[in-house]
C-alpha cells in the first residue's frame, strides 16, 4: 500500500505542475478564444484587432502558401492582424456550427459553396449584403459561382476557389491504338469509338481499359452534360424523370456490362482508395477528373504523356457542359469582428492573393483576372500551362449544383435508386420516377 | 467504528488468495496426463500462429506503404515490398507538424484520464455492486441509459455548456468528465465486483470495518485485473480520441497527436506513406504499455475460491 | 436491537449514496443537461442556430410516416447488430481461451491479437477497403487459394453489411482483453476437481470457464449491442461521400441521423431519431436484465 500511496503523491504533483501549463488556463475575457502567450483578450499587444481564420489547409504544400497570404496582409495594414487555425477536412464545420450555437465563432471560415444559400438561410452564415453595398466586389468571380453563394439575393460567403471536370487522356496510348493523339474524343459516340479501339486485352484480362464513364465523376455529371442544366430550375421544379435522363443512364450502363462487374468494381477500389492510380500506369488511357489531377500526374508519374480536353458533348452541337464546385470565404453569425473579416476577405479575393494562391498551387480560383493573369504564368510547365489553360478555358461551360434549401437531401434519395438500376434491380424509368416521385415529395413536406 | 482491531486478518485472507492466483497460469492443462497436454499445447500454438498470421498481415500494408515514396504508393497495382526502404519518411512526418509538442499533449491528457477513470470508477462500481440502498436499481438503469443515447445530439449542447464554464480551449473538457465516472467502466468494474463473495464483505463489516476500509482492503486488490482493463481502455480512448480534441481546443500548441495526423490527409489526395508512418509511431506507446501492462491480468486473483 | 437495525441499514444506505455520489454530480454536471435539452428540442424544430419553435410531435410523426430512409436505416442497424453482436462474442470468448494459457510467447500473441483493437482512424478503414478489393484484394486473393470466387464485397449491397462485420471480427482484440481479465479469476480447484472426475478439456470449458465468465459475457452482449447500434464511423468513411452507398446498403441508423443534424441542419429531427433509438435499445437491455439471472451466474450473490 506504500508503494500506492508516493504514487498518488506523485500523480498529486504532476496534475498541480501541469495546472500551469497553457491548457489549464481559462481565458480571462469569455468573449475570446485566443489564448495565445501574448493575446488574451482581441487585441495583441500592438493593439491590433486580432481575427480567427479557419482553415483546412495543413498540408506541407498548402499551409505555407495560406500563411504567405495572411503575413502579406498582416505588413499591408496596422489595423487587423489575421491568425490562421488549422482544422481537418469536414470535422471543421462540425465545429464551426458548435461556436455558432455558443455564440463564440472564429471570424472567416472557408466552407462549401454548394451549401452557402442554405448556410444563409439557417444564419450560420452572415449576410454580406451590408459590405457589398459599400464595395460591390461581385464581379470579380465567374458568374456561376457569385450565383451559388446567393440567398433570397444576398451573398452569404465569397467565392474562393472552385474547379471544373475535363478528359485527361494517354497520348501513347492513342497513338499506340492508332488513334491521333491531338484528336481527342469530343462526342459520347467518339468516345466509345475510340474507348473500344484503346481497349487492350490478353485472354480474358484488360491490359488497358479505353475509358469508363463512371471513374472519377458521378452519373449525375453526365447528366448535366447531356442536359447542359441542373435537375433543378429556379423555380423549384424537379427535372430527373425525362426521356433524355433515362437514356444517358442507360447508355451509362452499356459501358458497365461491357467491361462486366469485376472488372468495373476492382478499378473503382483503386481510385477510391486514393491509391495505385491506374491512369499513371498506363492501365486507363482516359479517365474525366477536376484539373488539379494534373499535380498527382507531375509528382507520380511524370514520365506520362497526356493531353487533356473538355468533356466530350451528348452529340455535336449539345454542348460540353461540365461540373464544378469550389469553397467560399464566409463570415459565420455572431463574429465579432465582422467589419475586420470583411477587409481580409477581400484581400483574400483580389487578384493578387488570388493568383498567388492559384500559381502555387495549381489550384482554379474564383477571381476571374487572377485566373487569367494564373493562365499566363511562367511558372508553370508546358504541360502545367497546357492543363491550367484549358481549365479557365472550361469554365466558361462550367455549372455548379447548388444546394437547393427546399431539398437539401435530395441527393440521398435519387443516388440509391440509380445504385439500383446500375445493380440492375431496377430500370431506368422505375428508378427516375421513383427519384422524381421523392424529391417532390421531400420539396413539397420543405416548403 | 474506524477501528479495525483486525485487519491483519483480511491482509492474510488476500494474500492466501493471490498465492492461489499466482499459480493459476495454466488452469485447463495440468501436469498429469503430460502427452496430452503437450499435443493441446502445440495445437494451441499452431492455432494462434496461424490465426495471428490473418490478424498481423492486413498491418503489413500499413508498414510496406510508410516505407515507400508516394509515387511507389500510386502505382498500378500496389506493390507487395517497398522498392526502397524510406525509414527516412518516419523522420520527416515526425518533422511536419510539431509532433513532439502534441506528445506531451496527448500525454498530458492521456494521464490525467487514466487517473480519473481507475480512482472514480471503482468506486461508484463498488456502491453498485456491494451496497444495498433504495433506488439502486433506477440509478443503474440511468448509468446505463446514457450510454444509448448517440453522441451527436449531445455533441452542440454540451459544447455549448462547456463553453458557459469557460472551458474552451483548455484540457478540462477532455479530462474532467472522466474523474466522474462513465457509464462503460462502472458496469464493467460492477460485474467484477458482483463475483466478490458477500460472505468476504459481511465477515469484514462484523470485524468492524467500514465500506471505505472494505472497498480499499479487499474491493480494489480483487478487482486488479478489471482495473487494469479499465486503465487500457481509458488509455487507448483518450491517446485515439479525435473528435472531443479537436472540438474543444482552438490553439494549434495545445493540439493532439489525432490531430496532428490530419494534416497528410489532404482534401483532394492523401500522403499515405507519411500517414501510416504517423499512425504506426503513435501505436506504439500503447502497444508497448499493453505488453508490460499484461502481468496484471496474469496475476489476477481468484476470487471465486475466496469464500470456499 | 431492532432500532439499532434499522440504523444499520440506514448506515448502508448512506455508504451507498457516498460511493455513488460522483457520479451523480458528473452526470448532473455535464449529462443532464444535453439530454434534457435534446429530448425537449426533439419536439421542436430546432436547427441549431436560427429556430427552435415548439412543434409537438411532428418530428416523430414523420419519422413514422413519411421518412423511409428511417426505416431503412433502422433495419441496416438492426441486420448488422443482429449477426455482429454473437459473432464478436462468440470470436472473443474462444480467442481468449486460446489466449488464457501458459506457454512460451503468449505475451507476444495477446499483444498481436490486441493490434487492431488498438489501431483506429481513417487508416484502418482505407486498409480494409484495400483488402477487400474484389479484383486486387487480399481477402480475395486468399479465397480464390481454394476455389472460391469472392464476392464484390463493399461493392455489392448484399455484401457490404458482412464486409463491416469482417471488420469487427478483426478487432475482437479489445472484448478478449475482457474474457481474459476474467478467466484469470476462475478457481484452479474447480478445474482440479473436474480432472479427478475425469472431464475433458471441452467438458471444463463448457462447465466450468464458461458459466464462470458470465458476468462479464453478459457485460460484453449489453455494451455491444447497445455499441452495435451505434455504428456510424465505418460506413462513413466506407461508402462514397460518407453516403451510405451502394443503395443504401451501408445507411445506418447513426448516419442517418448524422446527415440530418449537421448536413441538413434538421436538428431536432435528428434528436427525435436519436430518442427512438434510446427506447429501442433501453427495452433490449431492460429485456437483457431481466432475462440475466437465468443464465448469468454471480458466485459473490446470495443465493
Amino acid at each position: 500500500m506504500k508503494k500506492t500511496h508516493s504514487f498518488i503523491l506523485v500523480l498529486t504533483a504532476l496534475v498541480l505542475f501541469l495546472s500551469g501549463c497553457a491548457g489549464f488556463q481559462t481565458s480571462n475575457n469569455s468573449n475570446s478564444t485566443n489564448n495565445n502567450e501574448n493575446n488574451n483578450t482581441e487585441e495583441n499587444s500592438e493593439g491590433k484587432t486580432v481575427i480567427d481564420f479557419w482553415t483546412f489547409w495543413g498540408s506541407e504544400i498548402r499551409r505555407p502558401i495560406i500563411e504567405k497570404i495572411i503575413a502579406d496582409f498582416n505588413e499591408s495594414q496596422d489595423e487587423i492582424e489575421v491568425k490562421h487555425t488549422f482544422l481537418p477536412f469536414g470535422d471543421i464545420w462540425t465545429k464551426e456550427l458548435a461556436s455558432i450555437a455558443a455564440g463564440d465563432p472564429p471570424d472567416v471560415v472557408i466552407n462549401d459553396i454548394n451549401a452557402t444559400a442554405l448556410r444563409g438561410q439557417k444564419k450560420q452564415a452572415m449576410n454580406l449584403s451590408q459590405f457589398l453595398e459599400q464595395d460591390d466586389i461581385s464581379n470579380r468571380f465567374y458568374p456561376e459561382l457569385w450565383d451559388a453563394t446567393l440567398y433570397e439575393g444576398d451573398s452569404y460567403g465569397i467565392p474562393f476557389n472552385t474547379d471544373t471536370r475535363v478528359l485527361f487522356y494517354n497520348k501513347d496510348a492513342f497513338e499506340e491504338a492508332g488513334l491521333d493523339p491531338e484528336q481527342p474524343p469530343t462526342t459520347w459516340a467518339e468516345l466509345e469509338e475510340y474507348a473500344a479501339k484503346l481497349d487492350k486485352k490478353s485472354g480474358n484480362d484488360y491490359e488497358r481499359i479505353g475509358f469508363y464513364p463512371l471513374w472519377g465523376i458521378g452519373y449525375d455529371v453526365w447528366l448535366l452534360n447531356a442536359n447542359g442544366q441542373n435537375y433543378f430550375d429556379k423555380e423549384n421544379n424537379v427535372q430527373i424523370d425525362t426521356a433524355k435522363n433515362e437514356e444517358v443512364l442507360n447508355w451509362l450502363k452499356t459501358w458497365k456490362d461491357r467491361y462486366g462487374d469485376k472488372v468495373v468494381n476492382s478499378y473503382q477500389a483503386q481510385i477510391d482508395s486514393q491509391q495505385g492510380h491506374p491512369f499513371f500506369s498506363g492501365d486507363l488511357a482516359m479517365i474525366a477528373q477536376a484539373p488539379t489531377f494534373y499535380t498527382q500526374i507531375r509528382d507520380y508519374a511524370e514520365d506520362l504523356n497526356f493531353g487533356v480536353v473538355e468533356l466530350p458533348e451528348y452529340e455535336e452541337g449539345n454542348g460540353h457542359t461540365s461540373w464544378g464546385g469550389g469553397f467560399v470565404a464566409e463570415i459565420p453569425e455572431g463574429s465579432k469582428n465582422a467589419e475586420e473579416a470583411w477587409e481580409f476577405i477581400k484581400y483574400l479575393t483580389d487578384v493578387e492573393a488570388q493568383t498567388y494562391w492559384a500559381v502555387q498551387n495549381f489550384d482554379n480560383v474564383a477571381n476571374v483576372e487572377a485566373a487569367e493573369a494564373a493562365s499566363q504564368s511562367s511558372e508553370f510547365t508546358e504541360d502545367g500551362s497546357m492543363v491550367y489553360q484549358k481549365a479557365v478555358e472550361n469554365m466558361e461551360q462550367t455549372l455548379l449544383t447548388p444546394i437547393p434549401v427546399v431539398a437539401p437531401d435530395f441527393s440521398s434519395l435519387i443516388n440509391p435508386n440509380v445504385d439500383q438500376f446500375f445493380l440492375g434491380s431496377m430500370t431506368a424509368k422505375e428508378a427516375l420516377e421513383k427519384s422524381q416521385k421523392d424529391v417532390e415529395n421531400l420539396i413539397k413536406k420543405n416548403q | 467504528m474506524d477501528k479495525t482491531p483486525e485487519d491483519n486478518d483480511y491482509l492474510d485472507r488476500t494474500s492466501d488468495l493471490k498465492s492461489i492466483g499466482k499459480t493459476n497460469e495454466n488452469p485447463s492443462f495440468l501436469e498429469h496426463r503430460g502427452n496430452r497436454k503437450n499435443f493441446l499445447t502445440i495445437l494451441n500454438f499452431f492455432l494462434l500462429a496461424i490465426g495471428g498470421l490473418l490478424i498481423i498481415s492486413p498491418l503489413w500494408w500499413m508498414v510496406s506503404t510508410s516505407l515507400k515514396t508516394m509515387a511507389e504508393v500510386m502505382s498500378f497495382p500496389p506493390s507487395f515490398w517497398p522498392e526502397n526502404w524510406l525509414f527516412s519518411n518516419y523522420i520527416r512526418t515526425w518533422e511536419a507538424a510539431p509532433f513532439t509538442r502534441y506528445t506531451i499533449n496527448t500525454l498530458t491528457i492521456t494521464t490525467l484520464v487514466v487517473i480519473g477513470n481507475v480512482l472514480s470508477n471503482s468506486f461508484i462500481a463498488y456502491g453498485f455492486a456491494k451496497i444495498p440502498f433504495k433506488g439502486k436499481n433506477i440509478l443503474f438503469a440511468i448509468v446505463l441509459a446514457t450510454m444509448m443515447i448517440p453522441g451527436f445530439v449531445t455533441l452542440i449542447p454540451q459544447y455549448v455548456l462547456f463553453a458557459k464554464l469557460n472551458w474552451i480551449n483548455t484540457y478540462y473538457p477532455l479530462f474532467v468528465p472522466a474523474f466522474f465516472g462513465s457509464a462503460f467502466n462502472i458496469f464493467l468494474l460492477r460485474q467484477f465486483y458482483m463475483t466478490i463473495p458477500t460472505e468476504l464483505i459481511e465477515a469484514a463489516k462484523i470485524e468492524g470495518a467500514n465500506h471505505f476500509y472494505i472497498w480499499w482492503k479487499i474491493g480494489l486488490p480483487l478487482t486488479k485485473p478489471a482495473i487494469a482493463t479499465v486503465a487500457i481502455f481509458s488509455f487507448n480512448g483518450a491517446w485515439n480520441d479525435f473528435l472531443g480534441p479537436l472540438l474543444y481546443l482552438n490553439d494549434e500548441n495545445l493540439y493532439t497527436l489525432q490531430i496532428g495526423l490530419q494534416v497528410f490527409k489532404g482534401q483532394l489526395s492523401t500522403q499515405w506513406n507519411y500517414l501510416m508512418a504517423g499512425s504506426l509511431i503513435v501505436l506504439l506507446p500503447v502497444i508497448l504499455l499493453f505488453f508490460f501492462f499484461q502481468k496484471y491480468f496474469i496475476q489476477g486473483i481468484n476470487l471465486q475460491s475466496g469464500g470456499k | 436491537m431492532g432500532k439499532k437495525r434499522l440504523t444499520m441499514r440506514r448506515k448502508e444506505s448512506i455508504y451507498g449514496y457516498i460511493f455513488v455520489l460522483p457520479w451523480i454530480i458528473g452526470f448532473l454536471a455535464f449529462t443532464a443537461g444535453p439530454l434534457v435539452f435534446s429530448f425537449a428540442a426533439s419536439f421542436t424544430n430546432y436547427n441549431i442556430t436560427s429556430q427552435m419553435d415548439f412543434i409537438g410531435g411532428e418530428n416523430y410523426k414523420g419519422l413514422f410516416t413519411e421518412d423511409s430512409l428511417f426505416w431503412t436505416s433502422l433495419w441496416n442497424t438492426l441486420y448488422f447488430v443482429l449477426f455482429s453482436v454473437p459473432l464478436t462474442t462468440i470470436g472473443a470468448i474462444f480467442l481468449s481461451a486460446l489466449l488464457n494459457q501458459d506457454m512460451p510467447g503468449i505475451r507476444f500473441f495477446r499483444t498481436l491479437y490486441y493490434l487492431p483493437a488498438v489501431l483506429s482512424g481513417v487508416g484502418v478503414y482505407m486498409l480494409w477497403m484495400q483488402l477487400l478489393d474484389p479484383g486486387t484484394g487480399m481477402v480475395n486473393l486468399v479465397l480464390s487459394w481454394f476455389g472460391i470466387d469472392g464476392p464484390n464485397w463493399l461493392f455489392d449491397p448484399n455484401w457490404t453489411k458482412p464486409s463491416l462485420i469482417f471488420m469487427k471480427l478483426w478487432s475482437v482484440g479489445g472484448a478478449m482483453l475482457l474474457y481474459l481479465a476474467s478467466m484469470q479469476g476462475v478457481s484452479k480447484n474447480l478445474y482440479e476437481a473436474a480432472e479427478i472426475d475425469g472431464a475433458n478439456t471441452w467438458r471444463k470449458f463448457f462447465h466450468i470457464t464458461i458459466p464462470m465468465i458470465t458476468p462479464v459475457i453478459f457485460f460484453d452482449v449489453v455494451t455491444s449491442l447497445i455499441g452495435g447500434f451505434q455504428i456510424f464511423q465505418e460506413a462513413y468513411v466506407m461508402s462514397n461521400n460518407g453516403e451510405g452507398g451502394p443503395a443504401n446498403s451501408l445507411l445506418f441508423y447513426n448516419l442517418y441521423m448524422w446527415k440530418q443534424a449537421f448536413t441538413n441542419f434538421n436538428m431536432g429531427y435528428a434528436m427525435a431519431m436519436s430518442w427512438i433509438l434510446f427506447v429501442i435499445v433501453f427495452i433490449l437491455t431492460i429485456f437483457n436484465l431481466k432475462l440475466a439471472p437465468r443464465w448469468v451466474h454471480y458466485e459473490g450473490e446470495e443465493k
